[in-house]
């Protein structure tokens, strides 16, 4: 049985500029696969020639054995694509253009209705089945994108950015609902939040300027962060250094003074030490030295580092992409660039970036407990 | 083929739940009674009417009357078929589903043209008005609808083709509109160029005389192979312009 997906060397050019710069993958059946990279890394483009919406310079894709230049009946017959800004018509209502789809896509007369019904349940949109997309917002446009990818029950969906413009509660429902697709479906989804691929991803395959820079699963991806890191905002007369001298397993990463009396720390926790103790005895000796702690916020679950350290890590050689970026001894000479170009880059991108992450977080208190349940 | 008839229930339903198809229908009945009112009155002040030139004559082709709106109707009609699409992006949903680009081009067109059929639909009135003063020839009548269809299936297709050249309708109408005049004018070369090839070129594209034909019952296999081309040429170009996207 031939992979979900194959892609081989595949290359989309723009005149010079190259969207899509010779890559390769594989998707096995049932996988959950996020496809991750910043924006425009072309992680679109690899989508929508999946889709067979564009076509590639050179290369080929597949989809369940089929290529999508010469066999475009049956790939696309196998594929649920929802494109990135989920393109309606607004002159429908939901129920008409989800029929109107199934129609398209050759689900006979008889099994439409159901299988309406069905798409419509499984992406929420059943309380909304007879209203005119056009005065929908645009969480549940979305939503109603989803259901056309699901109406035919393809074995491949291929989601481009399925959770954007969604609010956290609809956020958490399309994860929860994309991994209980995994195993009968194989889904591929693309994203530039790191956390939407923790939360519903097998595997993550990281895509920068055109090219693959990491393969591997969430964890994989959160090994190569290196340091985790606990983010403090204190109130103190003294430097805080003094009072973590000689501490072990975490070092000051930044401090700096952001106004009426306060600080925010940054530290960086080691590999090997625990972060959970770590932080208790950093609280203990800051109240020790007499300094007030106002918000402790460990940056546990972002993968911003590695994103960085694999995308924008290398932005003044680009030899350094040129050559796969898959093997482990580049991994590393990737890595080690973080401290300079990534470390500054992020003070200034950090804020905005840990910011979207932290909303989300806060929108899913119950992540923790949902990835305990995992 | 498959996908051809849920396109072509789309696009129906597209124009019919929107106000544009009403709108130009209702342009149109409104012109052609206007058209159909100037007839009678000048027929009912004639004093003879030769067999050849009656009022289904007149009507049909006889005047710039008839030739007007078809040249300002038909790219109405299909402006919106692929540049809507591409401008809301719904192409791509579309162009990804499990249907030829072949299909598409046709259902599209088949709907323009379902459209631009309902259009002439009130014409019947007329000639059913028309039989109570005298008599009709049905089959003069036949071979005159022959002759509205071709035409308006032409138009039709140089329109989509031009709604599938650009993102906007009013640029998809006016290339259009320009490229129907265009045709329609050299066909009038006919009465304005001096005897030679050129001429007979201007005759042979004339819808002018096309209609003249086809509204006294003349069937000519030429004028129908020009129509079909005219209506496959465009057909043609805008599925390849469609595949060249793609590529783009």
């Amino acid at each position: 049985m031939s992979a979900a997906i194959e892609v081989e060397r595949l290359t989309k050019r723009y005149g010079e500029h190259a969207a899509v710069d010779g890559i390769s993958f594989e998707v096995q059946r049932g996988e959950v696969v996020g496809f991750l990279g910043p924006n425009g890394a072309g992680k679109s483009t690899t989508l929508r020639i999946l889709a067979g919406f564009l076509g590639a310079t050179s290369g080929t894709a597949r989809v369940e054995g089929h290529d999508v230049a010469t066999d475009p009946d049956s790939a696309r017959r196998r594929t649920g694509y929802m494109p990135e800004a989920v393109p309606l018509y607004g002159e429908m209502r939901v129920r008409e253009y989800l029929r109107f789809r199934a129609d398209l896509k050759g689900v006979p007369s008889r099994e439409r209705t159901m299988a309406i019904g069905r798409a419509m349940e499984l992406a929420r949109v059943d309380d909304v089945a007879d209203t005119l997309i056009e005065h929908l917002s645009k969480g549940y446009r979305q939503r109603v994108g989803l259901a056309d990818a699901l109406v035919a029950k393809p074995p491949l969906l291929i989601l481009d950015e399925p959770t954007a413009g969604m609010d956290p509660n609809q956020i958490r429902e399309v994860r929860a609902l994309i991994r209980s697709l995994g195993g009968r479906q194989t889904v591929l989804l693309s994203t530039h939040i790191l956390s939407e691929v923790e939360a519903s991803c097998e595997r993550v395959i990281v895509i920068d300027r055109g090219k693959i820079v990491l393969q591997g699963s969430p964890r994989d991806l959160a090994e190569r962060r290196g340091a985790e890191r606990v983010e403090l905002i204190i109130r103190a007369d003294v430097p805080p250094f003094l009072a973590l001298e000689g501490l072990e397993g975490a070092k000051i990463a930044s401090c700096r003074d952001i106004g009426q009396g306060l600080m925010r720390l940054a530290l960086e926790i080691a590999v090997d030490s625990n972060v959970g103790n770590t932080t208790e005895e950093v609280v203990t000796r800051l109240s020790g030295a007499g300094i007030k702690i106002r918000e402790v916020s460990p940056a546990k679950a972002s993968l911003e580092d590695v994103f960085a350290a694999v995308t924008h890590g290398d932005d003044d050689e680009d030899l350094g992409a040129d050559d796969e970026g898959e093997s482990e001894e580049d991994g590393e000479g990737e890595s080690d660039h973080v401290d300079e170009p990534a470390a500054s880059a992020q003070e200034g991108e950090d804020a905005s970036e840990t910011d979207e992450t932290e909303t989300e977080t806060e929108g899913e208190p119950r992540r923790d407990e949902e990835e305990v349940e995992k | 083929m498959s996908g051809f008839w849920a396109i072509f229930k789309r696009e129906l339903f597209a124009y019919f739940v929107t106000p544009l198809a009403y709108v130009l229908v209702l342009a149109f009945v409104c012109w052609q009674g206007l058209h159909f009112y100037l007839l009678v009155r000048s027929f009912a002040q004639a004093a003879t009417v030769s067999i050849d030139q009656g009022p289904v004559q007149a009507f049909f082709g006889g005047d710039v009357f008839y030739y007007l709106p078809l040249i300002i109707i038909c790219p109405a009609i299909t402006m919106r078929l692929f540049a809507e699409e591409r401008r809301s992006g719904t192409i791509e949903s579309l162009m990804t589903a499990p249907v030829g680009t072949p299909a598409v081009v046709l259902a599209k067109f088949g709907a323009a043209i379902f459209v631009y059929a309902t259009m002439w639909v009130p014409t019947i009135l007329y000639l059913i008005i028309m039989r109570r003063a005298g008599e009709i020839d049905w089959r003069i009548v036949g071979t005159s609808y022959l002759g509205v269809f071709g035409i308006g299936a032409q138009y039709i297709a140089i329109g989509t083709m031009m709604s599938a050249v650009t993102r906007s309708q009013l640029i998809a109408f006016m290339l259009a509109a320009i490229l129907v005049l265009g045709v329609f004018l050299l066909g009038l070369g006919e009465f304005t160029l001096d005897e030679g090839l050129a001429r007979d070129t201007c005759s042979y594209v004339s819808i002018w005389s096309q209609m003249g034909e086809l509204s006294k019952g003349i069937v000519d296999s030429r004028r129908l192979v020009f129509d079909a081309t005219l209506i496959a040429l465009p057909l043609f170009v805008t599925t390849r312009t469609i595949d060249a996207w793609r590529w783009g």
